[in-house]
């Protein structure tokens, strides 16, 4: 005790000069008064160097000057103090540490600001280590958007008379890719074409891999000749079985090209929408059953029979077109069936892009959008 | 939505008084201008507004197409203008937004008393012989920096941020908040304004003009002052005492004096 009581018996100029972290005194305008020797250490510079001859800013590297001058020094004024702020001091030798900086502004009786004092933490360690963090988060974001693009790859059917068009439009805003996935196939060739849209819980990496098993077992499934409904029942027991896709949405449906014959189902699925020449839009409302694996047991499900005439389109599509928060979704479908009759007249190529940028134009960014337009030409 | 509620509008002074708009520039929001804006109220029916992606814009503001060049942004200015049908406008732009300015008033003129340009700079790379003060390099580091300041923007402050009222304990803790922004489309702004060149757009404005040029401003030097002065045909230059790049927050009554004497005649 006695010894450290003697090492306690520091002076308050001891307690400045060796602080564990460079200290600064600046003017308003950054011009240095004081700085302490860890600073000195720190910097490499001598303090008659500093004292009286450089601001603060004037020791940053360009960018960071910038950033101090647009963020710090603002935000100094306002709060009247900052912290944590990410900069990197270039040393006299012309290398650099990143730093973290704090800083107040020390005002005089009357209130008014006089000078600032900073503290200055060597962070090279936390500074390495952050950027990591950011590109690990960067990486699974890549992989997460490679895997959804190589899932939403591969060449649709074409066949003479038949027009599939999709637009998908990835939510902007966040870091992470949605679960909207959409696919068409050849399950009878050149007489059958399977279409699927799907939309799982969550983003991420996760969705994708959850995307990409049930997009593989749709298609097996399919392969085996399965109605939409019963289709949708064995996806269901398959999302049960090994816990995958809970609460995800899908609408399946099979077109025979011949006769126009359009079988479909959808599970907690907003419904298709039919386009027929001479007609008004219509959704396709039966054929309705809940989300895979929303019930303790899975139950059969109810499939649907239409027909998709010559010169008719046939739209699947996923929730983020017609749901908005500030509205009710009866509100949504609504406009876009206002909107299908509007854009009616569009050529198939564009009809789905067309369709997503009106229905989006007004609430951006807020989730996936994915849009599958089937027609028949006359 | 309509443009004042998708810039956070706010309003102030008497409704039949002649408008003054305030733009703030990269980095903060409307909060910028409150030791000036309160100084002319009296006299003028001041409007503030925060550019998408900044402040209490609204999220869905931001189009990361239109907004990836200045031009988007005096559409943004504009639409604002064409709402409160604003006309004999005096303008008051920092920073970026003395060049958002400059593009509005080339659009519209008529709807164009007065520039204010506070710390204006039409290109802030150096170029062939020009000296804007900055490298591409430099702007490279700035976006590191930026990347390495989330301020205010960790996911749990993101809610609070973008809006979603059901965590009202976040709203109490809004350090750095007049800086908030979203990462990413701070990056943009970022490049939008340091990357642009709006030298051949001074010409194109007759409204009259004042620079308000801070002394040893980093971000937008005396010379490059001096050169939009020198460029606008109906212009004034002030060079302040003020040091730095904000002199509405750092020397706010001669910023008002200044701008006082210019609307004055």
């Amino acid at each position: 005790m006695s010894d450290a009581g003697d090492l306690l018996e520091e002076t308050a100029e001891e307690l400045f000069e060796e602080a564990p972290c460079g200290y600064l005194t600046t003017a308003l305008d950054g011009t240095i008064l004081r700085v302490n020797r860890t600073f000195e250490t720190l910097t490499g510079h001598d303090r008659t160097h500093l004292v009286g001859q450089r601001t603060f800013q004037q020791l940053l590297s360009a960018g960071g000057r910038i950033y101090h001058e647009t963020h710090f020094a603002p935000l100094l004024r306002m709060q009247g103090e900052v912290r944590e702020i990410a900069l990197e001091v270039v040393r006299a030798d012309g290398s650099r540490v990143p730093v973290l900086v704090n800083a107040a502004l020390r005002a005089d009786d009357e209130g008014r600001p006089r000078v600032v004092r900073t503290t200055v933490f060597d962070a090279r360690d936390r500074r390495r280590y952050e950027r990591e963090l950011v590109a690990a988060r960067k990486r699974e974001h890549q992989i997460a958007q490679d895997l959804q693009r190589s899932l939403l790859a591969g060449a649709a059917p074409e066949a003479p008379g038949l027009t599939i068009e999709v637009a998908y439009r990835p939510a902007v805003e966040g870091l992470e890719v949605g679960g909207d996935w959409y696919d068409a196939f050849w399950l009878d060739p050149p007489r059958t074409i399977g279409l699927v849209v799907g939309d799982v819980v969550g983003r991420g990496l996760e969705a994708a891999a959850t995307m990409g098993q049930l997009r593989s077992a749709v298609r097996a499934l399919a392969s085996t000749g399965l109605a939409p409904g019963e289709l949708l029942h064995a996806l269901d027991r398959y999302a049960r079985r090994h816990e995958v896709g809970q609460m995800a949405t899908v609408v399946y449906a099979d077109l025979d090209l011949e006769s126009g014959r359009l079988r479909y189902a959808c599970a907690g699925h907003p419904p298709p929408l039919l386009l027929e020449a001479g007609e008004p839009a219509r959704y396709l409302p039966e054929g309705r059953s809940l989300p895979l694996d929303a019930l303790a047991a899975p139950t059969a499900r109810a499939g649907a029979v239409a027909s998709l005439p010559p010169g008719a389109v046939l739209l699947l599509y996923t929730d983020g077109l017609i749901e908005r928060s500030d509205r009710p979704l009866q509100a949504g479908m609504e406009r876009l069936r206002a909107e299908v009759e509007r854009h009616r007249a569009d050529v198939p190529a564009t009809l789905p892009s067309v369709l997503v940028n009106a229905l989006t134009a007004e609430a951006k960014n807020a989730d996936d959008v994915c849009l599958l337009a089937v027609g028949r030409t006359a | 939505m309509n443009a004042a509620a998708r810039h956070n509008v706010v309003v102030h002074g008497p409704p039949d008084a002649p408008p003054m708009l305030f733009a703030h520039g990269f980095g903060c929001d409307q909060n910028m201008w409150r030791l000036v804006w309160p100084a002319f109220a009296d006299d003028f029916r001041i409007v503030l507004f925060d550019h998408a992606g900044a402040g209490g814009a609204e999220r869905s503001a931001y189009d990361p197409e239109r907004h990836a060049a200045l031009d988007g942004y005096a559409d943004d200015v504009l639409a604002i203008c064409a709402e409160l049908e604003l006309r004999g406008i005096t303008f008051v732009g920092h920073s970026v937004s003395a060049m958002i300015g400059v593009l509005a008033a080339a659009r519209e003129p008529e709807r164009f008393a007065r520039l204010v340009l506070v710390g204006p700079s039409p290109r802030y790379l150096d170029d062939d012989g020009y000296v804007g003060g900055f490298t591409q390099a430099d702007i490279e580091e700035l976006l590191e920096s930026l990347e390495d300041n989330y301020l205010g923007w960790s996911s749990a402050m993101a809610p609070a941020i973008m809006g979603v009222p059901d965590r009202p304990e976040l709203g109490e803790e809004l350090t750095n908040s007049f800086c908030r922004a979203d990462p990413e489309i701070q990056a943009r702004f970022a490049r939008a304004t340091f990357l642009s060149d709006n030298r051949a757009d001074l010409g194109r404005v007759r409204t009259p003009s004042l620079v308000l040029q801070c002394s040893s401003d980093v971000i937008a030097p005396q010379a490059v002052g001096e050169y939009v002065a020198a460029r606008m045909p109906d212009s004034r230059y002030v060079l302040l005492e003020a040091t730095g790049h904000c002199p509405n927050l750092s020397a706010p009554e001669e910023t008002i004096a200044a701008i006082r004497e210019f609307v004055a005649g």
